[in-house]
């Protein structure tokens, strides 16, 4: 059964990534690239919690959710990416066993802690549980880190290829067909890396304290899961031959087996890795699992009064959410995506799983993980950086791959007349105003049928004395949708003469 | 044209003016530059290439060949703003009859490079007849030096354009709101890297600078459809006009020249094209153009 899972878990991590890359233009939606992070067994609960609703696109997580009732936590051993690739880390460098981690076991009512709060928060319409989601941490990591990593070094290394004498053919050859199967974008460089980076450091990091030391003691989703395990009646019988020499509770991935009583499994903990069975000894094989309708009753390590402190505790910090500096000058660069809810429903309902920023990487590149500077719940969420990239017109795949519709799958007509912001000229370095000479790049590359960056030809008097026309753009705010390709395409070295603002975005409260 | 065939013609042409006394006259077997109209995009570039005998008066065997169409904006071939798909694979497929060893397609594009290669529909259309159709790497840019240049000394060029045997320059005819037009010359940015915006302020001089060092073996002006106002980029149906027309020359100055009668447009009124010629960029008198012309309606 051990092995089995070790196949299972590979098998879905290497789709996990093959759906990642998938998600990418052309993106066809046979498979849609969002489905795993739908797998989410928080994403319902919360969504529900929002809304009073729960939608039909959530099928994978409530398939998980039904069978966990009844199987256990068996997300978190077989199918959550995260957990995974905390097993390959095990794997590759040396970790504590459950002797020297013992201590942490303490610990265990932080996961609960976590999600009662993000739930209480949830009442009070804050949604944080998107953070601390498993399978939103392992996309983000996955977007941010694991691929622009990737692209930055096999990508050097084919380059590095052509260079050498002799294999400069075949070298071109490999990285062109690397380049269009697997990596077809060219490298991206986005903002916020050190937080992420941070992040998985703490994640990854920690199993120098004990084995899967986030899913045993921090992970909201394994706390939800672990609740609901309480009928599972797949089970770890141990026999009478049992020697109790104690590997199975030591080795243990999630110290579920009692230091002790190595016949009884804590069911809100075991995440069904089949390893004990796999470490109980050759010659006493007394471990085997059988289904068996015999309810008991595990204990959450989680009391009264750790719960009436997680809720102050989420009270207050409700309070302190609330708060925060608004700056209201600094917002103005807060351009969302196309298809944005209503900010305060678009920050409950994104989960900053950063899908969309992945999807517009291999489009127009403008969407970037937001930092803390406006507010600490706008962290991780998607902004729109005109300057490096731009909203490529005919593009409306943020919106498709949006695992909660926080950006709503606009139609790509609709999405081309939903304007994200407005553009502005800033007529002290915009080149015709400064210099007086003709540029214009902005009107060229502006996208809408009625252009609407225009320009007025004026003659213009210069220093020594000559006239000459010159062309002078200027925006029409009622055809503007803010796409930010002027801004991307102004010539200008640093600051750019035309800026898009937030100011007329369109946020769409539904398709319809 | 075969090799004997044409030793037998040259001969034959050869002592025939040698007889009327006029040597020049077997130059004059080949225009300096045709006009097409009146027809659908391949009989338009048939009839063309016929009349300079085949593009195998350009093209040799063993070549390697660079097509360079307009393929700069994520818009379908309707729009008028990328050259007409049909028209390059029709070259490439000329191209490798004539024993092209590789024909390549490239253009550094102004959107997202994998949409504007579909949406212009050039990668599928030239990859059908085995072009290499490659995505533009941003480490194949060479810086080049530019000695004739006055603004510019050095610009990077894109290499795959620098190592060909043989250019084929294969723009749309477009309005450019900036040059008034966008033809043979200003389809050359195409293979330029590094900030091209910046090409924008001193156009005149700037895009005289460089193209003067990187002019094609041969030009091929798409105008079956044209772009009429807010080009480049286009988008709007009411700006595109169909005048089913090709312009065929071995030098980009006068084809760009010719073409500025599709605009309605004095070479006075275009200064990058004027430009051009003051500096002696067309490799013929462009007031005494020897142009054939041919109605295919």
């Amino acid at each position: 059964m051990a092995r089995t899972r070790r196949i299972v878990q590979l098998i879905l991590l290497f789709s996990f990534f093959y759906l990642f890359l998938r998600a990418r233009y052309p993106y066809e939606t046979i498979i849609s690239s969002d489905l795993y992070l739908r797998f989410s067994p928080l994403a319902p609960l919360f969504y529900f919690i929002d809304s009073l609703e729960l939608p039909l696109f959530f099928w994978p997580a409530l398939i998980i959710l039904f069978a966990t009732i009844f199987l256990g936590r068996f997300f978190c051993g077989w199918i959550c990416p995260l957990g995974t690739s905390l097993d390959i880390i095990d794997r590759v460098f040396k970790v504590p066993s459950n002797k020297i981690s013992e201590k942490w076991v303490k610990l265990r009512w932080i996961k609960f802690a976590i999600f009662f709060s993000a739930i209480i928060l949830a009442i009070f319409s804050v949604h944080i549980w998107g953070y601390f989601d498993p399978l939103a941490i392992f996309m983000r990591f996955t977007t941010i880190i694991f691929y622009p990593l990737a692209t930055f070094f096999l990508e050097g290394l084919l380059i590095l290829g052509t260079k050498l004498p002799f294999l400069e053919s075949i070298s071109y050859t490999i990285f062109e067909s690397f380049k269009n199967i697997i990596m077809p974008e060219s490298q991206s460089y986005f903002l916020g890396v050190m937080g992420i980076l941070a992040l998985l450091l703490f994640i990854f990091g920690l199993e120098k304290l004990s084995k899967r030391f986030w899913c045993r003691y921090l992970c909201p989703a394994g706390a939800w899961l672990g609740l609901l395990s309480q009928f599972r009646f797949y089970e770890r019988i141990v026999g009478d031959s049992c020697p109790i020499c104690n590997k199975c509770q030591i080795e243990c991935k999630m110290n579920a087996i009692p230091r002790g009583n190595v016949k009884e499994t804590h069911k809100v903990e075991c995440i069904e890795c089949f390893n004990c069975g796999e470490k109980c000894p050759p010659n006493a094989k007394s471990i085997t699992y059988r289904f068996r309708w015999k309810p008991y009753h595990s204990k959450p390590d989680y009391n009264r009064r750790q719960f009436l402190g997680t809720s102050l505790a989420g009270i207050a910090s409700l309070g302190l959410l609330s708060i925060g500096y608004r700056h209201k000058t600094s917002s103005y660069q807060l351009i969302r995506p196309p298809g944005s809810l209503p900010e305060e429903e678009f920050l409950d309902r994104c989960i900053r799983c950063l899908a969309c920023v992945r999807i517009c990487a291999s489009n127009g590149k403008c969407l970037h993980p937001a930092g803390v500077e406006r507010g600490i719940l706008e962290l991780w969420t998607p902004v729109a950086v005109m300057r490096e990239g731009y909203c490529e017109y005919n593009c409306n795949l943020c919106g498709q791959i949006c695992p909660t519709d926080a950006i709503l799958p606009l139609s790509l007509e609709i999405k081309q007349k939903t304007p994200m912001g407005l553009a502005y000229f800033d007529k002290d370095l915009c080149i015709p105003f400064e210099r007086h000479e003709d540029c214009i790049v902005c009107e060229e590359h502006c996208p809408t049928p009625d252009k609407a960056i225009k320009f007025d030809v004026k003659e213009a008097i210069l220093p020594d004395g000559n006239r000459r026309f010159v062309k002078y753009p200027y925006v029409v705010r009622e055809l503007c949708i803010g796409c930010g390709i002027c801004e991307e395409k102004c010539p200008l070295p640093n600051l750019p003469g035309v800026f898009i603002t937030r100011e007329n975005e369109k946020r769409l409260e539904s398709i319809a | 044209m075969q090799r004997r065939d044409f030793m037998k013609a040259s001969l034959i042409l050869g002592t025939g003016s040698l007889i009327t006394g006029n040597p020049l006259s077997l130059f004059s077997a080949q225009p300096q530059a045709v006009w097409v109209s009146g027809g659908e995009p391949l009989p338009l570039l048939q009839a063309a290439m016929g009349v300079f005998g085949g593009i195998q008066n350009f093209i040799s065997k063993g070549d390697q060949v660079v097509i360079k169409p307009n393929i700069g904006w994520d818009r379908k071939p309707e729009q008028a703003a990328n050259t007409n798909p049909e028209l390059v694979a029709e070259v490439v497929k000329m191209c490798y009859e004539a024993g092209a060893a590789k024909v390549r397609i490239f253009d550094r594009t102004c959107n997202n490079p994998q949409r504007c290669y579909a949406n212009s529909q050039i990668e599928s259309f030239a990859k059908n007849y085995g072009a290499e159709v490659e995505q533009i790497r941003d480490f194949k840019f060479k810086d080049y030096s530019l000695p004739e240049g006055e603004l510019l000394k050095e610009w990077p060029i894109y290499k795959d354009y620098l190592e060909a045997d043989k250019i084929i320059n294969m723009p749309i005819a477009k309005h450019h709101s900036m040059s008034r037009v966008s033809l043979g010359l200003k389809n050359l940015m195409g293979v330029m890297g590094g900030n091209r915006g910046s090409i924008h302020n001193n156009f005149t001089q700037k895009i005289n600078d460089i193209c003067a060092h990187i002019l094609p073996t041969l030009t091929i002006i798409d105008a079956y459809r044209i772009l009429l106002r807010n080009g480049p980029s286009g988008g709007n149906i009411n700006d595109v006009s169909v005048e089913k027309t090709l312009i065929m020359s071995p030098c980009t100055v006068s084809a760009d020249f010719m073409a500025l009668n599709l605009f309605d447009l004095k070479v006075s009124e275009v200064p990058h094209i004027q430009e051009a010629i003051q500096r002696g960029l067309n490799k013929f008198d462009v007031d005494k153009l020897d142009v054939k012309k041919i109605d295919l309606s």
